[in-house]
């Protein structure tokens, strides 16, 4: 908590005239050209990095009030693709409340996506949807546009 | 002779294939290139200072000015203003359902409405997520043994209470003038929400001493 004697120096900006800025990111995804074999079933990687010092919940974490994880994929031309994969979360207490467990991702996580495709290189555009918390506060649900490409030879 | 124009004619298609092979070859990585080109477009990037903002670089922005008014409703349908509340010190917290924190402070919030009953202390709560449903957030509210109004926000109030923090719980602490003496972001010690209590109450004097 940060009373106004204890102003940072921060770069927030906007102010009550300003416009909404765009919304603000907690992860990143880092795409990356993968190969795979033509016609056969191959996993692909999704690789995600959640910002220094935030965490977001995991794909099962423990309240059905609380916003999962969640990997929305688009039908591709020549790409069957089967349930998403996802890791295990990692369990995290705030300070001021030790005795509640939740199950979040923090720092870099990978999602597997399991795929027929035939041979060509093939783009499938998706969403995933979190929900980022510090220390001492939350945010509200995102969506970051993700493209998965890769090659099937 | 036969042999000689036969030899000729795999030459060509040798070449032929194999510059087929190559073009092939080029095309593709260039097509890879290009795809992997819109995707790193379509990135979005972490920046440190203008992306995420944690709730240790907020900066509060309403200290010291009037308390933007509102009208909202309840959960049961009824009109709230800040107007109502006239000459009394009231904290205005900002929560959402899927916020942790938010919930692990209400109770003290609750607390301190009783504790500080004979100031007229008192707290409304401001839910964000409001597409949740009444539902939801009713059931949540009885969970956490919460009394005091719940009101449900609209983009107005958030605009002119959050701007572009959107951070959960927000918190503006409003003496009896209707000047915001105090406004944090995130969860704080218990002992830190009361004695901003305590402050708030204090700052305002009664209009006979010329206020604050």
């Amino acid at each position: 908590m940060l009373p106004a004697s204890q102003v940072a120096n921060a770069q927030q900006v906007g102010n009550l005239d300003t416009p909404a800025p765009k919304p603000k990111s907690f992860v990143v995804y880092a795409a990356e050209q993968q190969n795979v074999a033509a016609e056969k079933r191959s996993v692909l990687e999704l690789h995600f990095r959640v910002a220094d010092g935030f965490h977001v919940n995991s794909h099962t974490p423990k309240s059905e009030l609380l916003i999962p994880t969640q990997i929305t994929l688009q039908p591709a031309a020549g790409v069957k693709a089967e349930a998403v994969q996802y890791p295990a979360g990692t369990s995290y207490s705030f300070s001021f409340d030790p005795t509640e467990k939740l199950d979040v991702y923090s720092g870099a996580f990978t999602v597997k996506l399991p795929v027929v495709a035939d041979a060509g290189t093939h783009t499938v555009d998706g969403t995933l949807r979190y929900q980022a918390c510090d220390h001492a506060a939350c945010y509200p649900p995102r969506s970051l546009p993700i493209q998965v490409i890769f090659t099937a030879q | 002779m036969l042999n000689v124009k036969r030899n000729g004619l795999v030459f060509s298609v040798m070449v032929v294939g194999i510059a087929l092979l190559l073009w092939a070859g080029w095309h593709n990585l260039r097509e890879r290139r290009k795809a992997m080109q819109r995707a790193q477009e379509n990135h979005v990037v972490l920046q440190k200072d203008g992306d995420a903002v944690s709730t240790d670089m907020y900066k509060p922005k309403l200290v010291g000015k009037q308390a933007p008014g509102f009208t909202l409703m309840t959960l049961d349908g009824k009109k709230v203003s800040m107007s109502d509340f006239k000459g009394r010190p009231v904290l205005v917290n900002f929560w959402g359902t899927y916020c942790g924190p938010c919930k692990v402070e209400m109770p003290w919030l609750e607390e301190f409405r009783t504790k500080y009953a004979a100031d007229k202390l008192e707290v409304l709560g401001l839910v964000y997520d409001v597409e949740i449903g009444n539902e939801t957030i009713g059931k949540e509210v009885k969970k956490l043994g919460v009394t005091y109004p719940i009101l449900l926000t609209d983009p107005k109030v958030q605009a002119v209470y959050l701007s572009d923090s959107e951070v959960l719980p927000m918190s503006f602490y409003v003496n009896k003038n209707g000047v915001v003496v105090e406004e944090t972001a995130g969860i704080g010690g218990k002992d830190e929400i009361e004695a901003h209590i305590k402050k708030t109450i204090a700052s305002g004097a009664a209009p006979t001493a010329g206020g604050q």
